[in-house]
């Protein structure tokens, strides 16, 4: 009875990465929808002829059943759910980008369904953008991401007068603190990143329509990552920077 | 009681092998030594003599006894036509195929973001120096149809087609013989995705 009690079953999920596990099996971390981030051991997925391989793939909707207690579970079947063309490209870096991105922030075993929508959504998008891949997509992503994670913008009021923002002024950004007031007269101070309340109303909505506030928002998205990254920097960001530098 | 410090050395060097842990290590260890001492000397040989002697083509990358390889020296390959694959083990079942005349470009590795693998730990400048020699043409892109794979094929593609050279890429569709009834789904809807006119 125990066995069956830890049988997990047809929970649609996403493979974010796989490492190889002994001669022949395979490690996948999965996001799914309703358990969050999982650690499914694949026992012999990388034999020339397992029915695991050209299943398991990143980015594409996929259906996994588990069983097992730890942290590391025993993948009993893995089915492909399609819909979905392969990504190519630019969306392929972005895709990689959001996979790493949930991999070092996404706590194991907490369910976001809203956030695995957002991705899954995110990818649909991707795959039909191709190589015209809009930046967008990640800023939205990575709002999702911070909001799901409880690591709230607090971009609606000011930090120290509770005033709401002024489209006209601008302001600073301190981490866990918030908005803070800006006097751009006494002239840029250095390594502050100074956003306008233009920004910030329309980052509230999403509404990345103006260049300025998709200039911004990348900036003040980086610099809050790269806080709750611990300063580690993302992989995918430097290979696909040195990519284009080529 | 532990194992005589020479022992735990050879248990040790053992487990860089992939895929080996302790208990295997252990394992081969002990069968070397009361089994095969012979097939443990010869081992132990090959591995110091192929250290000495293999290195990189300077060429296609791949592995040889020479400065350059013999393949990429025969007059009888077409060195107009480059194709670039992720590692020997892919060459070999490229030439096995018996219809490619060309000559090659062994990546070792491919893109991998996630693993820190990108074009800097790959040499790629290597490739495009050795694709830019004026002689090769046409760049066929023999990477493995992964995600890793893919993305790799896309950024040497454009790389390569800046530089004014003609490039490939291997097709994608349903194995050779095969019927759509017992194929997987994922072929098939990536065959109908990339359908060709007739």
């Amino acid at each position: 009875m125990a066995a069956l009690k830890n049988r997990v079953l047809h929970q649609t999920g996403h493979v974010l990465h796989t490492l190889p596990y002994r001669e022949t099996s395979l490690i996948i971390e999965a996001f799914t929808r309703e358990h969050g981030r999982v650690a499914l051991m694949a026992k012999g997925a990388r034999r020339p002829h397992s029915s695991l391989r050209g299943v398991i793939m990143e980015f594409l909707p996929l259906e996994f059943s588990w069983s097992g207690q730890g942290e590391l579970k025993t993948l009993t079947h893995c089915e492909w759910l399609g819909g979905q063309a392969l990504l190519r490209g630019r969306a392929l870096m972005f895709a990689y980008y959001m996979n790493e991105l949930l991999l070092r922030l996404l706590p194991r075993e907490d369910a976001h369904p809203a956030l695995f929508d957002h991705y899954a959504a995110t990818l649909a998008a991707l795959s039909i953008q191709a190589d015209a891949a809009d930046e967008v997509l990640l800023r939205r992503f990575e709002h999702a991401l911070l909001r799901e994670l409880g690591y709230g913008l607090h971009i609606e009021h000011c930090a120290d007068s509770d005033e709401s923002i002024q489209p006209v002024r601008h302001y600073h950004y301190e981490i866990e603190r918030g908005l803070i007031h800006a006097d751009l007269r006494q002239g840029a101070e250095d390594g502050r990143l100074y956003i306008s309340g233009r920004t910030l109303i329309a980052l509230q909505a999403d509404d990345y329509s103006e260049a300025e506030t998709r200039q911004q928002s990348k900036q003040l998205m980086r610099m809050l990552l790269n806080h709750y990254l611990n300063g580690q920097p993302l992989q995918a960001r430097r290979v696909f920077k040195e990519l284009q530098e080529l | 009681m532990s194992a005589p410090s020479s022992l735990e050395a050879l248990i040790e060097a053992l487990r860089c092998l992939p895929g080996v842990g302790p208990k295997s290590a252990q394992r081969m260890a002990y069968y070397l030594l009361q089994r095969d001492r012979q097939g443990a000397a010869r081992l132990g040989q090959a591995l110091t003599h192929s250290l000495q002697v293999l290195r990189n083509c300077a060429r296609c990358n791949n592995y040889t006894e020479d400065e350059v390889c013999e393949r990429c020296q025969s007059p009888r390959r077409d060195a107009t036509q480059l194709c670039v694959v992720e590692s020997p083990a892919d060459l070999n079942m490229m030439e096995q195929t018996h219809v490619y005349q060309g000559l090659y470009f062994c990546l070792m590795g491919r893109i991998a973001p996630l693993d820190g693998v990108g074009p800097r730990e790959l040499k790629l400048d290597r490739l495009l120096d050795r694709a830019c020699d004026g002689v090769v043409k046409e760049v066929i892109l023999a990477t493995n149809f992964t995600n890793e794979g893919e993305a790799t094929a896309h950024y040497l593609g454009e790389l390569l087609r800046a530089r004014g050279l003609s490039v490939s890429r291997i097709a994608r569709g349903l194995p050779v013989g095969s019927e759509l009834e017992h194929t997987d789904a994922g072929t098939i809807a990536q065959a109908l995705v990339e359908r060709r006119p007739l």
